[in-house]
């Protein structure tokens, strides 16, 4: 018996190892071939047949990228918009996430369902009335209605994510604090955010994560003046101006910054996209 | 009492003082444009023709949506999309989960690398997958022809109406695949040591332990997978637009690439708002659907 179960096992760690292996050519393939890309000089972009690497390594596209003023404004865009809906749905989501944590309500359940339906939201329905109201007000092509807008879809998501890590934390601690004649908020502030402080890391590379990789929102709200990285990466897809590998590179600077941070908290990740679904 | 009053009232500024700016930034945001949203479903109005102005024409948008043939198409094109995205995503990620859920070394490695097409913008992967798929220049196509399968990529991949919805879905299963197994993986870790000794003891092999242990026991993390995917796929526009533009013809417009290319290139706003209502009616049905499903299974 045994025996047959040492098979059995040696069986499933060869089926295992093909099975990662196939997995990680599979998902590694398009990855390093525009990260290649982007290190490969002109000539070589469509040579026939197709290589990895060109003649030399060459980082002009990236010089290219880092000296078109256009495309520079798009990092600084996608930057400030991205901080700036992140800080905002953290201002206003972490109190609420709080609140619902702790506070006995009657209608604690509906306020969940709520924030969960507007998560669950499909942008097409947002997007065309949000684009004719920033119309009428004059807010098209500026940073306020991108930011007001990101805060708008990340917000639901925070009050989630917190509200999972305030729960886990018991009341016992801030009452202390309160029955030392401090307010709550100042209890708040004081005991249980530091506590939440992993936390409240990982809730903001996620909410950044989904800011700054949005486009619907940004193409039909942003222009010249405020268009952010995949707007910009798109322009270059539809007006076939600018090289593979410039794209490549714009490619590689869009997705890095937030590939390095999502993977410091990889450990948090799983718990911020499932948050509201589990329970 | 005056001190339970005073108690009270103190204890509800306090909650209002939480809860009020969050909730009240959701519900402005969400209602103002939903209602204006309604309104304008109920209206022909062309943003390129002002002198035409703004008519009220009741449900007649609704009702020439329901009519059209189009429409019908665009919908079961999509809820084709999601069903085949949702279950190539998860049989694919429960085989990567459970290869994964080992301890070998690299296994942390492995598993990070495994993510990052899920944290990548839907834009560049778009890009990505239009650059490998290109006919004259992209390494898929020049590989087919080297294996002498040229016939494959003959009309291009993405210019085949055929072909143009299962590319888009595998496209969709690179990107997302890594967050089903993340979500599986997680139920693996936590499942119960005690059920596959019981089960070595009574002889049952590795296929019979995945199918009356793993499978019951990992089925309140498949539903989260599902739910979540369903509700995401849904909204599926970035690639769309990147890769096909909604083409050849409409072999490949969703939903919400319909709803945008009635709003922003053919400037009727009445149409593109009732197509996004319709839109969020699916969605609607869909949430209860496997909400039902995963309702279900708990009793």
């Amino acid at each position: 018996m045994t025996k047959s179960v040492r098979k059995t096992r040696l069986l499933g760690s060869s089926l295992a190892f093909i099975v990662i292996a196939i997995a990680l050519v599979w998902t590694l393939y398009p990855l390093l071939w525009v990260v290649l890309s982007s290190f490969k000089p002109e000539q070589d972009q469509f040579a026939v047949p197709p290589v990895w690497l060109g003649s030399e390594v060459t980082l002009a596209n990236y010089y290219q990228f880092f000296h078109n003023s256009s495309f520079l404004k798009a990092l600084v865009n996608s930057t400030v918009i991205t901080l700036s809906s992140t800080l905002l749905s953290l201002a206003l989501g972490i109190p609420t996430a709080y609140g619902i944590s702790r506070f006995k309500m009657r209608h604690k359940d509906a306020i969940s369902i709520g924030v969960l339906t507007i998560r669950m939201l499909p942008p097409i329905v947002m997007v065309l009335p949000i684009f004719l109201l920033a119309r009428m007000f004059r807010l098209l092509d500026t940073y306020t209605v991108m930011i007001v807008v990101g805060a708008f879809f990340s917000i639901p998501f925070v009050i989630w994510m917190m509200r999972g890590f305030f729960d886990e934390i018991p009341p016992e601690l801030e009452e202390a604090a309160m029955v030392d004649g401090s307010s709550r908020t100042y209890a708040m502030c004081r005991v249980i955010l530091p506590l939440t402080a992993p936390g409240i890391a990982a809730t903001s590379v996620l909410t950044a994560l989904v800011v700054w990789n949005e486009f619907l929102y940004a193409l039909v709200l942003t222009g010249t003046n405020t268009r952010t990285l995949p707007v910009l990466v798109n322009s270059f897809v539809s007006e076939k101006a600018v090289s593979w590998g410039v794209m490549s590179a714009a490619g590689v600077v869009t997705a890095l910054p937030l590939v390095l941070f999502a993977l410091m908290i990889q450990k948090h990740l799983i718990r911020g996209l499932t948050a509201g679904s589990i329970k | 009492m005056r001190i339970s009053g005073r108690l009270q009232s103190r204890a509800l500024k306090e909650k209002m003082l939480f809860l009020t700016p969050g909730l009240g930034y959701l519900a402005i945001l969400f209602a103002v444009p939903l209602l204006y949203t309604t309104a304008i479903a109920l209206t022909q109005w062309n943003l390129l023709r002002p002198d035409l102005g703004i008519r009220w024409t009741g449900l007649s948008n609704f009702l020439a949506l329901l009519r059209d043939p189009f429409t019908w198409e665009t919908l079961v094109r999509t809820l084709w999309f999601v069903a085949g995205s949702v279950a190539i995503e998860l049989v694919f990620g429960m085989v990567v989960a459970l290869a994964l859920n080992r301890d070998f070394p690299g296994a942390g490695i492995v598993r990070s690398i495994i993510l990052i097409p899920f944290i990548i913008a839907p834009v560049v992967v778009g890009f990505t997958w239009r650059f490998l798929l290109n006919n004259d220049f992209g390494p898929l196509p020049y590989l087919f022809s080297a294996l002498h399968l040229r016939f494959l990529v003959d009309p291009p991949l993405l210019a085949n109406a055929d072909l143009v919805m299962p590319m888009l879905i595998l496209v969709d299963a690179w990107q997302y695949t890594p967050f089903v197994v993340l979500v599986l993986l997680a139920g693996l870790k936590a499942l119960p040591h005690e059920p596959y000794e019981a089960a070595l003891v009574d002889g049952a092999g590795p296929v019979q332990q995945f199918l009356h242990i793993t499978l019951p026991l990992l089925r309140p993390a498949i539903l989260v997978a599902i739910v979540i995917r369903t509700m995401t796929s849904l909204r599926v526009f970035d690639t769309v637009f990147i890769m096909t533009g909604g083409g050849p013809g409409s072999s490949s417009e969703v939903l919400s690439f319909c709803g945008y290319r009635m709003a922003f290139q053919s400037y009727q706003m009445g149409l593109s708002a009732a197509i996004g209502l319709l839109t969020l009616f699916v969605a609607l049905i869909l949430t209860v659907f496997t909400l039902r499903l995963s309702g279900g299974q708990s009793e």
